[in-house]
């Protein structure tokens, strides 16, 4: 029977001394009274050595040691009278290196080299120095530690919580961390980018996209868009939303759990729930949404000239009243009103020889030429038009939908409001002699006068989507139009014989057109010309031009630059979008909607919502030495110049905490254990250093000497003694068997992640494709339609295809779903993000067992592992040779090779792979 | 807290299970050495949790109310200046509930015609009428019964029990949720997740009607060269494989409790068929849970599986009414007389047979069994529906079983059944009251976890004594 111990996990053992201890946050010792009557400062706060000035301490002498990470731990070592461990084999040294570096093993090839220069006393320092330039240099590398990275961030491609509805956009975040480190982007900048890249750095795209962090943890959809706006607990959501980014905010970057001031100053730590709220008001403006970015520099500047723009428009500020009455404007004025008066010229109508409806309407023709539906009104409908038309090029194709008495409201819509919904609009040329085949017609653009929203557009109309269409609500009784632009217009001889297709299909009944009217183009018309319309402009425009007023010139002249304005930004490539914070975003329903000015924050009383205190204006705290509790912010109610000021802040260079967090954070990972071991909580309730000069000085080397290099930081670590000795116990195991004090390497399990990995480059299956959308390696069953918003329901992962192309990319790239996470990589311990995880869990179970037994895509693999590996007529003992070889990268000795060639005799190469694969050889790393 | 010093190894003793128990337990649990010191001796050995996902209507089902149905169709009028907060509608006329209403059992309690079966039993169990839950919303609410926080991330209440106490036998996981055959509630598998707490304290899932019902218990059905023997000649040579590694690193438990996991999973699988069999079951059994009848038989399987697993040593056991999708759950939003009535037809029957049955085998003598909910419903309609809206004012709990007083009612909602007035419990209450009866202080199970030492009752909670029978 085993008593586990967990090398990698004290606070367990912790918190079991915490269940002797009490519980700390008890109801007895919340203080009755107002919070912040304590300042910070007499409570201790500079004497907690995470607070303490930071001061690069001298490098202890020690020896020969050449790298100051070996003469610190060695001072220690010394000290308790314990020696170092000699360096790890060459083997082991390079499997280690090349896991810890980009999470995938080396190959057979690359080992056996690496063990050869390494025989020769001159070669091995170069040899192991090109091999940790090699593995820096990977675009691997940046993908494995993105994962640590999102961890912490509580990265996640679905929102959590009861519906857990899919997040399509948080990926372009995750693909930001994995080049900000391939790129080795010093650290200040891949801070300030994350709290405030909008703002700081608004010439690069990317730094927009970077804001994904603080919109990466979980969201309560329900809450905040289907719970009605005025019930406690959509402002509590709220509120709890601010936290989210705060504690990640603090949590990650300060490693300070200022969370717990939301209810009353922090117990242990100095934090004032004052500070607490004035960060809230930090984050007081924003909500997670997508956000739009362009990929393109060129076209990133561009918009932003042209959205500068457009608010100048909007606002008509002096400027903008100027170039109103310029001759510039005079001229456009006129060029535009003259396009406009020939517009009607643009079209020719149709000759339609025939009209029917699939659904049962009565479609007849009327006087002007358009078509008045009646009869039935099917829940779904189809017209199908064939018409001809004079020779000539097809430009574009206009549709006009016209009101009539006869119609609910007037229509033109056959619905009780008078709206339509059309789904689709799908036209088709037959040339003659084509006889049945007609050539689709493929439409660049759709314009229309009115749109419902921008989800209920012409543009709608032409995506090839049958749930999305084009409306008009409220906009009743009147005339609108439709024009689609054709892509690549060629000319059509005279009897062409050209099919239109309106379609209803989207499921909403009852909604066709009542009336319309069908023309074309020759031209390429320009859309801002040709886009119909507002009436009062039309209104305007039949006042002849020397009788306006000039608040008529100036109305017309704004109406024409805008529309230039809004072409020219129609006219850019679609921006992607990224999850991330933004104020400003189109409202979902009546209860989400983005706030103008940055929501007032108030000291709610025991972090209760209805007892709320003073206002507080954004800040941050107080316990930093040598930084101020005040951040420096011109415009406070310019949302993003409190996040820019925070970002300062927190990259300041006497920002103690970002500095020792961060190196602490690294040392985390390639040690298996920080030197302080709660990399997230550095206060009073946290770990304490084992080695709290070496933090410092690795804190201040990294910020001064390698100028935030994380790429230098894994070098000077990697190629230090310290890291490169062997775990295997010897004289420690006695006064430090914990090994704090590093005398020998700690003896990490392989996560989630490296298995999964490891296994696809085994068997020759990984693809290496980088970054794009998260890719699904489950079936979804029932109504789960998680895509588009559904209902939760089983998620299949046994059952997914192991060879699907899906199933076959690095598992940075998995779509993960919060609340139904991967079974197999749920046994190995992978996060279900839920909660930010700073340090993972390492578990042995009987689940885990039977992952590795049992899994379906583990199995598969394994199938081509031995197929890659050798033929089954080979010899058996080759066979073991061969999988020894590529699996545990090393050669099977005598009696290993004896026993599982006879194994593989009666059972095959995939069952003996799969047997390595489950070896703790294969899942430690020495 | 006692003279004595216990610690968790001693405290397993006293359960009597003996060794085997502890040695499993440790590798279920790699940090199972936590110490709770028992200030009493436990009631309850084992849990089962009857969880109706979706907010049960208390006052169509346990809260009766004559001014409710006096005031039938009027509108709602709390007094002045009092605001009536729906979560996602307009609120509508009083509405009485459509069902009947009768006194039952020695102890008179009042229960609706939709839980006929459930009303012979009342002398048994414990009411809690006034319970309260600061959500309205189904996300935020079923998490404050599950965890005992609105958010996400924090372990569940079998995932602690988990850890405290480990499972009754080495063959068995100590903690089991049992979903709905329709799909997984609100909050998905985060509803039986072990949060912060190792991942070995999850609630391991049985999807009863699967054709796989745990998730990598067999190799896929298409790996035909996975075969008995070359599975008992490859565990016995990655066991050998494995020792000599291991004995080369003697320091390292991990290496050698990895070889026991595989050891444990052998075991796993052999008395898992068995377990989920119910063969063995009686026709008299199988009938009195309702699995010849199609509405009964799912939470009538899986309410006779949790039976049995609690025969076998496992120690928390949910068993979940309805899945978190629209519909076909206890949310009745849109017509209370028939989509209420179908879902209590389902848990009815299946609910009451447990109890019995658990009752004739004296399981229920040491064997809590709870029956709750996210929240109630809105003693109003929904706009003009005959619905309700979701209410977290009142809603209706009960217990029955180990050192459960029968019969009692404890607290009392207003007049309408809108809001808990007298005794008001809340889910931090509840969960204090299952750990005490399972032998935990609630203030003393604690994990640290990002700066606090975290709790399944977080900063409150108090035993609700009024429910524990005295001795």
């Amino acid at each position: 029977m085993g008593t586990l111990k967990k090398p990698f996990n004290t606070r367990a053992a912790l918190a079991v001394t915490g269940i002797l201890a009490g519980a700390l946050c008890t109801r007895a010792a919340i203080p009755a009274k107002p919070p912040d009557t304590a300042p910070a400062v007499a409570r201790g706060g500079m004497s907690h050595w995470s607070l303490s000035p930071l001061v690069k301490p001298a490098v202890p002498v020690v020896g020969p040691a050449s790298n100051p990470i070996d003469a610190f731990i060695r001072a220690r070592l010394v000290e308790k009278q314990l020696a170092p461990s000699p360096e790890a084999d060459p083997r082991t040294l390079l499997r280690r290196l090349s896991y810890d570096l980009t999470g995938l093993p080396p190959t057979p090839e690359e080992m056996d080299a690496f063990a050869r220069a390494s025989l020769e006393p001159d070669r091995a320092r170069e040899a192991y120095a090109a091999q940790v330039d090699r593995l820096l240099a990977s675009p691997r590398q940046g993908e494995h530690w993105a994962r640590h990275w999102l961890d912490v961030a509580n990265y996640a491609d679905t929102h959590g919580n009861d519906h857990d509805y899919a997040r399509p956009n948080a990926w372009p975040y995750r693909d930001y961390v994995i080049r900000s480190f391939n790129d080795d982007k010093p650290y200040a900048r891949f801070v300030q980018e994350q709290i405030a890249g909008d703002a700081l750095f608004p010439d690069d795209p990317q730094a927009t996209v970077a804001l994904g962090f603080l919109a990466a943890g979980p969201w309560d959809h329900t809450l905040m868009v289907t719970v009605r706006e005025d019930t406690v607990d959509h402002r509590s959501a709220q509120n709890l939303d601010r936290d989210g980014m705060v504690s990640a905010t603090m949590g990650t970057f300060q490693s300070l759990t200022v969370h717990c001031a939301r209810c009353h100053n922090h117990k242990f730590d100095p934090i004032t729930q004052r500070e607490y709220y004035g960060l809230q008001a930090v984050f007081a403006g924003v909500d997670r949404a997508n956000r739009p970015f362009d990929t393109d520099a060129g076209t990133h500047a561009k918009r932003r000239r042209l959205l500068a723009e457009q608010r100048a428009l909007e606002q008509g500020d002096g400027p903008t009243l100027a170039r109103l009455e310029s001759p510039e404007a005079r001229q456009k004025v006129a060029a535009w009103e003259s396009a406009w008066s020939r517009r009607e010229e643009l079209w020719s109508p149709f000759d339609i020889i025939s009209i029917v409806s699939t659904g049962g309407t009565s479609l007849t023709r009327q006087p002007d030429g358009s078509w008045f539906a009646n009869g039935k009104r099917p829940d779904r409908d189809t017209y199908v038009i064939t018409a001809h038309r004079r020779a000539g090029r097809l430009g574009a194709v206009r549709l006009e939908v016209l009101p009539d008495e006869r119609l609910p409201q007037h229509g033109p819509g056959r619905w009780d409001n008078g709206n339509f919904h059309l789904s689709e609009f799908r036209a088709f040329a037959a040339r003659p002699g084509a006889g049945e085949n007609a050539t689709p017609l493929v439409f660049a653009r759709a314009a229309a006068d009115y749109d419902e929203g921008p989800a209920i557009s012409a543009a709608q109309a032409i995506d090839g989507k049958n749930d999305t269409q084009w409306g008009v609500h409220p906009r009743y009784g009147e005339p609108h139009e439709a024009v689609f632009e054709v892509k690549d217009p060629v000319v059509f001889p005279e009897d062409t014989t050209f099919t239109v297709i309106l379609e209803f299909q989207d499921g909403v009944p009852g909604h066709g057109i009542g009336r319309f009217r069908l023309s074309a183009g020759d031209t390429t018309p320009d859309l801002a010309v040709v886009k119909p319309l507002s009436p009062d402009l039309s209104t305007l425009l039949r006042v002849p031009g020397a009788q306006r007023t000039s608040a008529q010139c100036r109305e017309l002249a704004l109406a024409v630059l805008k529309a230039e304005n809004q072409h020219a930004l129609a006219d850019l490539p679609a921006p992607q979008s990224v999850y991330a914070v933004t104020r400003d975003f189109p409202p979902d329903g009546d209860n989400f909607k983005p706030s103008p000015q940055p929501r007032p924050i108030h000291l709610l009383v025991r972090g209760e919502l209805a007892k709320p205190g003073e206002l507080i204006g954004p800040g941050t705290l107080g316990c930093l030495p040598g930084m101020p509790r005040e951040l420096e912010i011109a415009d406070p109610s310019d949302e993003s110049a409190r996040r820019a000021a925070l970002a300062l802040w927190l990259t300041d260079g006497r920002n103690v905490l970002t500095w020792r967090s961060i190196v602490n954070r690294v040392w985390h990972h390639h040690f298996g254990r920080g030197l302080c071991d709660t990399p997230n909580d550095f206060g009073k309730m946290g770990g304490t250093p084992s080695h709290p000069e070496l933090l410092d000085w690795l804190a201040v080397w990294f910020r001064d000497e390698a100028h935030g290099s994380l790429k230098a930081l894994h070098r000077l670590i990697v190629t230090s003694e310290t890291w490169k000795q062997t775990t295997l116990a010897r004289q420690g195991a006695a006064t430090d068997s914990d090994n704090r004090l590093l005398w020998r390497q700690n003896r990490p399990r392989l996560s989630g992640e490296q298995v999964r990995d490891t296994i696809l480059a085994l068997s020759g299956q990984l693809d290496p494709t980088m970054g794009g959308p998260p890719v699904v390696q489950f079936i979804s069953h029932g109504d789960a339609t998680f895509m588009s918003g559904g209902n939760p329901a089983f998620l299949d992962y046994e059952h997914f295809d192991p060879d699907a192309p899906a199933a076959r990319r690095r598992a940075i790239y998995r779509f993960l779903f919060r609340t139904v996470p991967d079974p197999f990589m749920d046994s190995l311990d992978c996060p279900d993000a839920g909660v930010p995880t700073p340090v993972r869990g390492v578990s042995t179970t009987a689940v885990q067992a039977f992952a590795m037994l049992n899994d379906a895509f583990l199995i598969r693999q394994c199938g081509h592992l031995a197929a890659r590996l050798a033929a089954p007529d080979v010899a058996p003992e080759t066979q073991a040779d061969l999988a020894f070889r590529h699996i545990l990268l090393r050669d099977a000795r005598p009696d290993e090779r004896v026993r599982f060639a006879a194994y593989i005799k009666v059972h095959g190469l995939a069952n003996a792979c799969q047997l390595l694969l489950n070896g703790n050889e294969f899942l430690y790393l020495d | 807290m006692s003279a004595h010093t216990f610690n968790r190894r001693d405290f397993l003793g006293t359960l009597g299970t003996g060794l085997g128990g502890i040695a499993m337990a440790s590798l279920m649990q790699r940090e199972a050495f936590a110490a709770v010191p028992p200030p009493h001796l436990p009631k309850a050995r084992r849990v089962i949790q009857l969880f109706m996902t979706g907010g049960a209507s208390q006052c169509d089902l346990f809260d009766y109310k004559p001014q409710l149905i006096a005031r039938h169709g009027q509108k709602f009028d709390p007094g002045a200046g009092v605001r009536v907060e729906a979560t996602v509608s307009v609120p509508g006329a009083l509405m009485k509930s459509p069902f009947e209403w009768a006194q039952h059992g020695q102890c008179g309690r009042w229960v609706s015609s939709a839980l006929p079966h459930l009303a012979r039993h009342v002398d048994d169990m414990a009411f809690l009428m006034a319970m309260q839950s600061l959500s309205n919303v189904h996300g935020p609410a079923s998490y404050l019964q599950t965890s005992g926080f609105q958010l996400p991330g924090f372990p569940c209440a079998g995932a602690w029990v988990s850890y405290a106490l480990g499972s009754l036998a080495e063959n068995v996981p100590a903690f089991v949720a049992l979903p709905d055959v329709r799909g997984l509630p609100y909050n998905g598998r985060s509803a039986f997740t072990s949060g912060f707490l190792p991942a070995n304290h999850q609630g391991t899932v049985i999807n009863a009607s699967a054709a796989q019902p745990m998730t990598h218990l067999q190799p896929p059905a298409g790996a035909t060269h996975i075969t008995p023997a070359s599975r008992a000649e490859g565990l016995a040579l990655l066991r050998d494989m494995n020792a000599a590694h291991a004995a080369e690193r003697p320091d390292d438990s991990r290496l050698t409790a990895r070889i026991e996991s595989y050891e444990l999973a052998a075991r796993l699988q052999l008395s898992a068929p068995e377990l989920l069999d119910l063969k063995g079951e009686t026709d008299a059994t199988k009938r009195l849970y309702g699995l010849d009848q199609a509405e009964t038989s799912d939470f009538g399987k899986r309410c006779l599986l949790a039976r049995r697993m609690l025969e076998r040593g496992v120690r928390f056991v949910q068993v979940w009414s309805g899945h978190g999708g629209g519909g076909d759950n206890w949310d009745n939003h849109a017509d209370i007389p028939k989509e209420l009535s179908a879902a209590a037809r389902k848990m009815d029957q299946p609910a009451a047979a447990l109890l019995m049955d658990l009752k004739a085998r004296g399981l229920l003598d040491d064997t809590l069994l709870v029956w709750t909910t996210e929240f109630g419903r809105m003693p109003f309609t929904q706009g003009n529906s005959l619905g309700r809206d979701h209410n977290g004012g009142t809603f209706v709990s009960w217990f029955a079983g180990a050192g459960v007083k029968p019969g009692v009612a404890l607290g009392k909602s207003d007049e309408w059944s809108w809001k808990a007035v007298e005794d008001v419990t809340t889910n931090h209450d509840f969960h204090a009251t299952i750990l005490h009866l399972l032998g935990i202080p609630h203030e003393k199970l604690t994990f640290y976890h990002n700066g606090i030492n975290r709790r399944l009752t977080d900063v409150h909670g108090e035993v609700i004594r009024g429910l524990l029978r005295e001795g």
